[in-house]
């Protein structure tokens, strides 16, 4: 090496041309809610459709020694793959937590040992604006309707109902 | 300007969390209380790294000049402003603080 080159170089996720790794997430999610602070990062994939959608912002909450109910939407290192997951908690077992997505209900749900729920969701943002459903009171019926098998038929109903709707409402 | 003393120790701000992630050591500003990946993040490149390892809040900046002078091929005086430079933008940035600040 010629000299100490000691440059910084900021860079932004996102449209960056340094993409993190699903592991650098994990990795930079677990030091900042070691801290106690929230974590928020742009979420990938539809596992989680229509409540949390593919590219929406979360925000990870730290879990401060209050395991997560059922009906809340977690940050977890799934067990098989190591690999950083955001599904509901749709059951309580001695165990930890049975987590599945809300759009995989063919799947078995994961048995998640309380050590690798990381932290719970708290906010999603979509194109800028706060998005509620999924996260309030509604998720206990959700996690309820999950767990029947029922979700997505009713999602699917519901959207149904409601397309038509908005087309005669413009 | 922020004023950099070479005799004085640095060390993290607890307002950043840094990881070496896959190699590479990423540092996350906990701007508002948030560790926020959509707003900005920063990196070090090698030699920045090795500097910030040793900003242990025991070590001066003098140190820790002439231990990078001893491992790196260039004369000390200009290791010395390198340092001085990275301290002062990181100090800036709020990512490094004096330790006897803390």
């Amino acid at each position: 090496m010629k000299r100490a080159d000691v440059d910084i170089g900021p860079y932004r996720v996102g449209d960056s041309d340094l993409p993190l790794s699903g592991a650098a997430v994990l990795g930079l999610l677990e030091g900042v809610l070691s801290r106690g602070v929230p974590f928020r990062f742009r979420a990938g994939g539809s596992s989680m459709a229509p409540f949390i959608r593919d590219g929406d912002v979360i925000l990870v909450s730290p879990l401060r020694d209050d395991s997560p109910g059922v009906g809340e939407v977690v940050a977890f290192l799934h067990p098989e793959t190591e690999k950083l997951v955001v599904h509901r908690v749709i059951g309580r077992r001695e165990a930890g937590c049975l987590i599945r997505g809300d759009n995989a209900e063919g799947r078995t749900a994961d048995l998640v040992s309380p050590r690798n729920v990381l932290g719970r969701v708290t906010r999603v943002e979509r194109g800028g604006k706060n998005v509620q459903l999924g996260l309030g009171p509604e998720r206990l019926a959700i996690a309820f309707l999950s767990r029947a098998g029922l979700l997505l038929p009713m999602c699917l109903g519901a959207s149904r109902l409601i397309r038509p709707f908005r087309k005669s409402s413009r | 300007m922020t004023e950099i003393r070479m005799e004085a120790a640095y060390i993290p701000s607890e307002d950043v969390v840094a990881r070496e992630i896959e190699g590479e050591l990423i540092i996350v500003p906990l701007a508002a209380g948030i560790g926020d990946l959509e707003d900005e993040l920063y990196t070090l490149n090698e030699t920045g790294k090795d500097l910030w390892a040793r900003l242990d809040g025991k070590s001066t900046l003098q140190e820790i000049a002439r231990g990078l002078a001893e491992e790196y091929e260039a004369p000390p005086g200009e290791i010395e402003e390198d340092v001085r430079g990275l301290v002062q933008e990181l100090v800036r940035r709020r990512m490094l603080v004096e330790a006897s600040g803390r």
